[in-house]
């Protein structure tokens, strides 16, 4: 298979190979085949109108990693289990089937694994606020305090700094 | 505790060069930075009127939240902010990984290479 980079590990910015959904099981059972025997990681990202899905793989022999990718659309997001070919990825897809909401078809083991109750929506994406934000006061928005004299400094009409990715009014960030 | 050079263990900070511009504040995305400050006047012979400056009163960064991206470096216009070898000591409660001046001040006497 030419779409998986064997060879050098993927440095920091490198295009992940990408190969079809369909395909995803078959590709990491080539590499396998190939000698990466050791599933180092999978995780997700949300790209919005679709879901990335990302392995890293390494071979045990030199420790090289290879790295393969896969697209599933974000209105349904489906995806087969790579535990068939890597059982230590049932761990992995526990947790991007939590946060993502990726469902893993053949993934033996579905309990939840990091949070202690499900939200409504998976927590990491990017539609998702998180409680957290909007529960607690942004830090950022300190400015020094008044000083001795009784005066502020600054000026004072300078428009109040907002946190990035929250949203203006708090509750519409609340679940 | 130590780890090989150069690590990115903690965050150190130099209380002398921050001027609390309140960049690395903003800019945290897990928010672990809390900054305190207050504005003085000083006077400078034969200027006109006093000059404010900010003074800073506290800073901690919450170790429980860091996900060590050093951003918070990268940002800091007066390099106010480094990394140093040296690890948040392990604690019984979530409270004990804020560390404050202090503490910070100390990594910032032992920085990393890098």
């Amino acid at each position: 298979m030419t779409a998986v980079g064997a060879g050098a590990p993927p440095g920091p910015g490198a295009a992940i190979p990408e190969v079809p959904a369909s395909a995803w099981e078959q590709a990491l059972r080539e590499l396998s085949e190939a000698g990466f025997d050791c599933l180092d990681f999978l995780t997700a990202v949300d790209r919005g109108h679709c879901r990335q899905v990302i392995a890293r793989i390494r071979r045990s022999a030199d420790w090289q990693a290879a790295m393969v990718s896969t697209q599933v659309a974000a209105a349904a997001p489906v995806l087969a289990s790579a535990t068939g070919v890597f059982p230590g990825a049932s761990w992995h897809e526990r947790e991007t089937a939590e946060m993502f909401g990726i469902e893993f078809e053949g993934l033996a083991d579905s309990r939840p694994l990091l949070l202690r109750a499900q939200p409504a929506k998976p927590p990491l994406l990017r539609g998702e606020f998180l409680p957290a934000r909007v529960a607690r006061p942004w830090p950022g928005a300190a400015e020094p305090e008044v000083g001795a004299d009784g005066r502020r400094a600054g000026n004072p009409s300078r428009r109040r700094q907002r946190p990035l990715g929250v949203p203006d009014e708090p509750a519409q960030g609340r679940p | 505790m130590m780890t090989p050079e150069p690590a990115h263990g903690a965050i150190g900070l130099d209380p002398q060069a921050c001027t609390s511009c309140m960049l690395c504040v903003r800019e945290c995305p897990t928010w672990c930075i809390e900054l305190g400050s207050h504005t003085e006047e000083v006077s400078d012979p034969g200027a006109r009127r006093p000059r404010t400056v900010n003074v800073l009163d506290s800073f901690a960064i919450d170790y429980g939240l860091c996900m060590y991206c050093g951003i918070c470096i990268e940002v800091c216009p007066f390099d106010a902010l480094a990394w140093s070898p040296d690890a948040a000591d392990p604690t019984a409660d979530p409270g004990g990984l804020v560390l404050g001046i202090d503490q910070l001040r100390g990594w910032f006497a032992t920085p990393s290479d890098s």
